[in-house]
């Protein structure tokens, strides 16, 4: 019997595993619901080369029309509004009616919205998907300055590419530091210092207490009555696991959806992955949720694999990156729990790494360097944390030695 | 007699087992390789985003990006992973008196 397979959502993690369970069954009909007009597409580059005009729409599909064909796999563009998990039935925003076998999750993450006063919360900006990228990039046209509000990965991106462009920028970050407290510290300054020696202000500890609309711009007034100007305004406070449709329903949620290691949700076939899954890892035998490409495809590869009855056990060290400017930063592992920290490198020319040891052991990274410094060690450090490998920490902290040798059979 | 083709690139204790040396002739740059099972070279650049492979991780026959861990067959120039998808460039090599050629044209 051919087997109906659908996946609800239409991201990364959709695609990769639609086009896993093909290669593993020729038989199956896999249709991916997504409400997105295109097909999966990159998002990384939405906040960097795409608004530096560097790459199109085109440059950003993770594979063709023709190929989602060939492999005979359906896109179909609908929201799906309601499931009902007792029939197996997907119910979409236009009263269409879908019944599944199986049903993998993968409707990733929506973006934190501020509310500050009705007048403007609707003229803020928000960067998720290549919609919202083009009005950005359309609406900053011709406008000079530019308010960003929120100090994380998305946020000081977009002030990167929008300063490249010659836009004056400030970004108000309510926290003590940029990118949140999982980066050290020294590394967070690092970033800031060079966004400022660019021209971008960079204004810590505060937030906003009001925006008022005067004409074309916005009054923004800080807590500390400090006052902005600005043409337009764009946030990026974080995101938040797509899961209202679930909410009420028997499928597990907490902070996502709960799956276990083979991405199974407590509902008998159907599955998760991606942003929106809070997944079990076994190898820190804790459940967390990543927002990060690498996880968005691996993820995926793996329901892909279970959902075609290729018993598979997902245990990927987290890795992600961010550029900003010609700066490159990793993160890989787990950075929250550890006894000691290792540093290598001074300057950012030639990369700077903080390792995370536990008992000696190299449980994360963070690296930052000019583009291309740090990969590579980031990439041996994940190689180290997947063996829980017992390293010396004087060559860790000494650049002139190449660290190739520590995964070297 | 000498081919104008095959260009010097060093020796070839220049470059340890698995891993990579960057070499650079005219306007173009590229990778040197030393396998196991001798040397091979491609292009420098990633095809993805422009970033030199000098830096990346020599694995077996890989080599893995260091800005978004695309990979690429050494041998074939293959992009074996995303976010890489375009095939790198290869060039064929010699080796001869212990000294490293590879054959741009
Ligand atoms: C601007 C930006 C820059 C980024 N940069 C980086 C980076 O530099 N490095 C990195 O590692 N990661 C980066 N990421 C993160 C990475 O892109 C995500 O983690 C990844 O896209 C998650 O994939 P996913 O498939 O889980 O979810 P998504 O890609 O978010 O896809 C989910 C899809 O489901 C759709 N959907 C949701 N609900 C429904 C519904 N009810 N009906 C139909 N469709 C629905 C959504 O519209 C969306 O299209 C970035 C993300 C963004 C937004």
């Amino acid at each position: 019997m051919n087997k109906k397979i659908f996946i609800l959502g239409g991201g990364q993690s959709a695609l990769y595993a639609a086009r896993e369970i093909r290669k593993n069954n020729r038989d199956a009909e896999i249709t991916i619901l997504g409400e997105e007009k295109f097909i999966p597409y990159e998002r990384p580059p939405l906040s960097k080369d795409f608004l530096l005009n560097k790459r199109i729409d085109e440059d950003l599909y993770f594979c063709s029309k023709e190929t989602l064909e060939e492999e005979k796999i359906n896109y179909l563009n609908t929201i799906i509004i309601k499931v009902d998990f007792e029939n197996n039935i997907l119910v979409s925003e236009d009263n269409k009616q879908y019944t599944y076998d199986t049903l993998l999750i993968s409707t990733g993450s929506k973006n934190r919205k501020l509310i500050i006063n009705s007048e403007v919360d609707d003229e803020i900006f928000y960067l998720r998907n290549l919609e919202e990228a083009k009005n950005i990039k359309e609406k900053a046209l011709g406008k000079k300055n530019i308010l960003i509000i929120g100090g994380g990965f998305i946020g000081l991106e977009i002030a990167s590419s929008f300063s490249q462009l010659n836009k004056n920028i400030s970004l108000v970050e309510v926290g003590n530091q940029l990118m949140g407290r999982i980066i050290p510290n020294q590394i967070a300054d690092l970033v800031k210092q060079f966004h400022e020696n660019e021209g971008n202000k960079i204004i810590l500890n505060k937030t906003i207490s009001e925006i008022t609309k005067i004409n074309e711009k916005y009054k923004i007034l800080l807590n500390d009555n400090t006052e902005i100007i600005s043409d337009l305004i764009i946030a990026g406070i974080g995101s938040i696991p797509n899961v209202g449709l679930f909410e009420n329903t028997k499928l597990k949620l907490d902070n996502g959806i709960v799956t276990n290691e083979f991405c199974e949700t407590n509902i008998k076939n159907v599955y998760a992955s991606g942003d929106v899954s809070n997944f079990y890892h076994p190898l820190y035998a804790k459940y967390m949720r990543l927002e990060s490409y690498q996880h968005a495809q691996n993820h995926g590869l793996c329901a892909g694999k279970n959902i075609s009855g290729i018993k598979t056990e997902y245990s990927s060290i987290p890795w992600m990156w961010s550029d900003q400017f010609n700066l490159n930063l990793q993160l890989t592992g787990i950075c929250d729990d550890y006894d000691e920290i290792v540093e290598r490198g001074k300057r950012i020319d030639d990369g700077i790494i903080h390792f995370f040891l536990k008992n000696k052991k190299i449980k994360g990274a963070c690296g930052l360097g000019i583009a291309g410094k740090v990969g590579r060690d980031i990439r041996i450090t994940s190689k180290l944390a997947e063996k829980n490998t017992i390293v010396d920490s004087s060559l860790l902290s000494d650049q002139s030695q190449k660290l190739n040798k520590l995964i070297q059979k | 007699m000498a081919d104008e083709n095959w260009i010097e690139v060093g020796s070839t204790d220049s470059i340890e087992e698995e891993d990579l040396i960057r070499f650079d002739h005219q306007d173009k740059t590229f990778c040197v390789y030393r396998l196991t099972d001798g040397f091979y070279a491609t292009d420098g650049i990633c095809t993805h985003e422009a970033v030199h492979l000098e830096d990346g991780l020599v694995m077996d026959d890989e080599i893995e990006c260091p800005m978004h861990q695309g990979i690429f067959n050494i041998k074939s120039g293959e992009a074996l992973s995303p976010p890489a998808c375009d095939d790198l460039k290869t060039y064929p090599v010699k080796v001869d008196n212990d000294k490293i050629f590879i054959k741009i044209n």
